[in-house]
């Protein structure tokens, strides 16, 4: 084949000494294009999958415009130096202060702050903000289902998904990319503590309500906390509130001895119907009425009044521990 | 829908980190206009950037704009968003009205829409208001007491008649028929 084109090339190259000497008009087949792309493609292939480029690797970026819009997107006023702090994590700080030290700058300016005294300081306000929402929000639900939503909210998955999704991906100063849901979660937890010290605690608590309580829209509380001994929560609960000695009754069954068995259970107190509720059998359809009648006593039903997300807790009632 | 639209990312439209329940956060984190300084394709965009860009960045502090000159290349625009979405746009000969209404476009959608293929037209993450159904939803109330096995309530809905049946009920018809007429002849002697 190359013989070929040489042969062609000759033969042009006698045309064109024997015409007058104009512009070239050959076009080459660019022969070098497609095991060039094969190599490549070959060369890729034998590298595996690779990790994504962090973005602030690439040509359009800077860090401190990203910073700023950072804040606007999200309607409030941070100060640069919190943010930036809040945003670079512990290990990263450690490998920057490793590089200058190795490269002999001196001692006291060694100095890279880190987020971790923020994200403590965030946590804590999130922590405080978060419980004082659900005691307001959800009045009728004991101590122990009031930590489980609070502890579902305060979730690392739960923030990392909220911090995720508010761009904190890209701004991460972190030694991975992309950065663990730990540091997501964290990071987050420093931008709340950066906004409480930039621009006042109140702040910090409306942030917190609208990023992280909002999280609790449309969801079903029971998949968040259901009681594990149901039946004696309900005793207990029934005392408490004087409502009468809480007692299962068979309702309805169906297909006894059969594979397709149905139990209906409801629970009386005080000749009072809590609740009621089906299963297979009599133990699984006296727990699911058990936390039938929890669920109306807690007002924790799929129909419930919403979650009020405009409400505005007086900065007294949030008990920062 | 084509063929090739089957392996698109697939979903349903939805507001992501239920947004606008708290506050909006518009979901264009960064924009970059790419164009040429001399070629006549890029000229809407270059005098987007002369005219309105300012404008636009002052408008929109929560989106940081990239302006990038390259040569002879097509102008671009590219908008990434706050779900790590990147959506690419050709703007080759579009006019600077053409560019403010893409980046009119960009700025309000939450996500690349053109990459989603809608999955269905309507979704609901509740199926079911009343729950599993069960034997004892919606049972009349005359069930309850009773007792089994129960001749009345062991027999079907409806039975249709059977053809004994029906020839039972022609013959007794033209019996009653035929004792009518019968009836009418006595009554009519009698008089007579």
């Amino acid at each position: 084949m190359s013989l070929l084109r040489s042969a062609t090339g000759f033969l042009a190259l006698t045309r064109s000494l024997g015409a007058p000497p104009t512009v070239q008009t050959r076009r080459h087949i660019k022969r070098w294009v497609s095991p060039t792309l094969r190599e490549l493609a070959h060369r890729q292939k034998k590298l595996g999958p690779q990790k994504p480029e962090p973005r602030s690797g690439f040509v359009e970026w800077n860090q401190r415009s990203e910073l700023f819009a950072f804040g606007k997107r999200l309607g409030e006023s941070f100060e640069m130096a919190l943010l930036q702090r809040a945003f670079t994590e512990r290990s990263f700080a450690q490998r920057e202060e490793e590089k200058r030290r190795k490269l002999g700058i001196e001692e006291a300016d060694l100095q890279m702050t880190d987020n971790s005294d923020l994200a403590k300081k965030g946590q804590v306000i999130a922590r405080a903000y978060v419980e004082a929402f659900l005691q307001h929000q959800l009045p009728k639900v004991p101590k122990e289902g009031l930590q489980a939503i609070a502890s579902y909210l305060l979730s690392t998955n739960t923030l990392a998904h909220v911090s995720t999704h508010l761009g904190t991906k890209d701004l991460i100063h972190s030694t991975e990319y992309p950065p663990s849901a730990e540091s997501l979660a964290q990071s987050l937890q420093a931008v709340i503590g950066a906004l409480a010290d930039s621009s006042g605690v109140e702040r910090a608590f409306l942030f917190v309500r609208d990023f992280i309580c909002t999280q609790l829209n449309q969801k079903d509380l029971l998949d968040v906390w259901t009681p594990e001994e149901p039946l004696q929560l309900l005793e207990k609960i029934c005392q408490e509130r004087k409502l009468g000695e809480a007692e299962p009754r068979l309702i309805g069954d169906c297909g006894k001895n059969t594979v397709l068995a149905a139990y209906q259970v409801g629970i009386y107190a005080n000749r009072q119907l809590l609740g009621k509720g089906f299963g297979e059998d009599l133990r699984t359809a006296t727990e699911t009425a058990a936390i039938d009648a929890l669920q109306s006593l807690f007002d924790t039903h799929d129909n419930r009044r919403p979650f009020d997300f405009g409400v505005q807790l007086e900065t007294k009632n949030v008990r920062l521990g | 829908m084509s063929n090739s639209h089957l392996f698109m990312k697939s979903g349903f439209p939805r507001a992501p980190l239920q947004n606008g329940l708290g506050r909006y956060v518009c979901q264009l984190q960064r924009i970059t206009l790419k164009f040429c300084k001399n070629n006549g394709s890029s000229r809407g965009m270059r005098d987007f950037i002369e005219n309105h860009l300012v404008d636009f960045a002052k408008e929109n502090p929560g989106i940081v704009v990239y302006v990038k000159p390259r040569r002879h290349r097509t102008p671009v625009l590219v908008g990434e968003y706050l779900n790590g979405d990147r959506e690419w746009l050709n703007c080759r000969n579009n006019t600077q009205e053409e560019i403010s209404k893409w980046i009119d476009l960009l700025k309000t959608q939450n996500g690349s829409s053109s990459s989603l293929r809608l999955r269905k037209m309507w979704h609901t993450d509740v199926p079911s208001i009343q729950g599993p159904w069960t034997p004892f939803l919606l049972r009349s109330p005359e069930t309850q007491g009773q007792v089994y096995p129960n001749t009345e309530a062991s027999k079907p809905l409806e039975t249709p008649q059977s053809a004994t049946e029906k020839l039972i009920e022609l013959f007794r018809q033209q019996q009653l028929e035929a004792g009518e007429e019968a009836h009418d002849l006595l009554s009519k002697k009698r008089a007579e």
